[in-house]
């Protein structure tokens, strides 16, 4: 009793000198903040600034929840480089057309979570509000499923059409109407995968017997011819990379030992041409060759980027490397050697005349970035939640 | 190049260009099931290696460096509740796979390695191991490991990956 009656006085006490204060800071303090108003909810410029970058976290510790963020690189603070995030299940490929204002996603849902009804849809995301404003089903079972493509999806005949990648493991291509969102058909490429841009209205495909099956679309859709092209590596002793940098109407392909090959996209058929090699002569002892996941991407200035990584060997052309090396394409010269600050998985390079590199850094999954001019670092951008970024993009 | 490999790769090119998509599948499927059917190898552990006459290897299952992971890329099953030739429970095989060939040191042969996936629960987190050797780019889907092999299983969700032995590869010429 005699404590329930002492702690009362106390409260009393510190009571009376809180509100005397209180009294006597109401005074000297400005006007209370204005009652605000609830449900609001930021939107996205319809056009993305060159600095933005699409970084796709794959989710690989649990690939039904990968997500996509969207990040100004341009900004000082965490709080300003992220503009928002938008899901995409079971490691799903996007791709974006700053046209239409739409990024797509191929995903996968089962009704249960990891159990249940499959589902394979074709998301429609609007680039404003990063929400899904529409959504095509996919035939079931056959999108692409495995680590990120930029070519995975692909849009063509001006912005009409929208090809997805199939792999069942029978290989084929679902092509969908953009503005009708209805599939218009699917076409077989039988040994071959991915969908590269061939001439205005058609497309390509990498077969394992080292050669591009290209198919030539009629006005309707339908297949009005396919062309396999002659065989100019060998998936065995010569592999090539999945992965190109497309400048203008050509796809440069490195290959796994270091040549490049540049092939010409711009017509129906997709053309071969000489290879020549990513190494200068004077470093080839040290047995440097490309690796990584998106391992390779260009500017606007007809460069492109590539990981590099010494010592090559039999299952290192997926682990990444210590440095960029950047070529001018047409003149088939390195231009520049960029020192990364430990390691990098997969690169993403700006649009636009002042563009910045982007480096995965597998170490700790943060991303870096350098100034393509001088190859310096400039800095690093992490914790915004990523876990695996295993692809980035530069937005379009 | 060992020729069991040349084999199933001249194989699946073959079907693959020649076929229909559903006949590549039937028949990639035919080859798999084959595959599957061949009776694994009486394989002892390290401790029966002192047995003349016996089959042997060496090494744990659970690290990331055993033999036979050479080709692989994902979880080991081994860390998530099965082993390098069984399923955790309550996941689905994948029927559809990958292959590598990898060599044996206790015997020094190579073998044929199946990577069947587990499936049917979302990825087991545990030894995640990435070798690669052998391995190819996506047109080559009987040597990459790049997919999510969870095809042919009611679940695509990917959980970890076994390392079945198939068969002893033929050596070199």
């Amino acid at each position: 009793m005699m404590i329930a009656y002492k702690s009362r006085r106390l409260l009393a006490a510190v009571t009376g000198i809180l509100l005397t204060g209180t009294a006597l800071a109401q005074q000297d303090r400005p006007p209370p903040l204005p009652i605000e108003p609830t449900g609001i909810i930021e939107t996205l410029p319809a056009a993305y600034p060159p600095s933005w970058f699409l970084v796709q976290d794959a989710g690989f510790f649990h690939m039904s929840d990968g997500k996509v963020y969207v990040i100004d690189t341009a900004a000082d603070t965490l709080a300003s480089q992220v503009k928002g995030t938008f899901n995409v299940s079971m490691i799903g490929n996007i791709t974006q057309s700053p046209e239409r204002g739409e990024i797509y996603a191929a995903e996968t849902f089962h009704t249960r979570g990891s159990r249940g009804d499959r589902i394979d849809v074709l998301t429609v995301f609007d680039q404003t509000t990063l929400a899904p404003k529409g959504e095509v089903i996919l035939p079931k079972g056959k999108r692409f499923m495995g680590m990120p493509e930029r070519y995975a999806l692909l849009i063509m005949d001006n912005g009409r059409w929208l090809g997805v990648a199939n792999f069942s493991p029978a290989t084929s291509v679902t092509l969908i109407d953009l503005d009708t969102r209805k599939i218009v058909g699917e076409i077989p490429t039988p040994g071959c995968v991915l969908v590269y841009p061939t001439g205005t209205r058609g497309f390509s495909s990498l077969c394992a017997d080292g050669r591009f099956l290209s198919t030539e679309l009629a006005a309707d859709g339908s297949v009005a011819k396919q062309t396999r092209t002659d065989v100019f590596f060998n998936s065995d002793t010569t592999p090539i990379f999945e992965h190109p940098a497309v400048i203008g109407s050509t796809a440069f392909f490195p290959s796994i030992a270091g040549l490049v090959y540049p092939v010409d996209i711009g017509g129906p058929v997709a053309k071969v041409g000489e290879p020549w090699n990513l190494v200068p002569e004077a470093e080839r002892a040290q047995k440097w060759a490309p690796a990584g996941i998106g391992l390779i991407d260009k500017d606007d200035q007809g460069r492109f980027y590539i990981i590099m990584h010494p010592d090559a060997k039999d299952g290192s052309y997926q682990g990444g490397g210590p440095e960029v090396w950047v070529y001018d394409a047409a003149a088939k010269k390195r231009v520049q050697r960029i020192k990364l600050q430990s390691w990098g998985l997969s690169l993403a390079v700006s649009r636009g005349e002042n563009p910045v590199l982007m480096v995965v850094n597998p170490a700790d999954m943060s991303l870096e970035m350098y100034n393509t001019g001088s190859g310096e670092f400039i800095k690093t951008i992490s914790g915004f939640g990523q876990e695996t970024p295993l692809m980035v993009n530069g937005s379009k | 190049m060992k020729l069991l490999d040349k084999l199933f790769e001249q194989q699946t090119r073959h079907l693959a260009q020649r076929s229909s998509r559903r006949g590549m599948l039937k028949a990639i499927g035919g080859l798999l099931v084959g595959a599957g059917t061949i009776p694994l190898l009486p394989v002892a552990r390290a401790a029966a290696a002192d047995a003349p006459g016996r089959p042997t290897e060496k090494g744990d299952p659970a690290s990331c460096d055993y033999w036979r992971y050479c080709a692989i890329d994902g979880f080991l099953c081994s860390c998530c509740g099965g082993s390098e030739n069984t399923c955790p429970p309550g996941t689905e095989m994948s029927p559809v796979t990958w292959i590598g060939t990898c060599r044996n040191p206790a015997d020094g042969r190579n073998y044929v390695i199946s990577y069947n996936d587990c499936c049917g629960k979302s990825s087991c987190g545990a030894c995640l191991c990435q070798r690669d050797e052998g391995d190819r780019p996506l047109y080559r889907p009987d040597k990459t490991n790049d997919i999510n092999w969870c095809l042919g299983t009611t679940s695509l969700a990917y959980h970890c990956s076994t390392a079945i032995v198939v068969g002893v590869a033929f050596e070199a010429e």
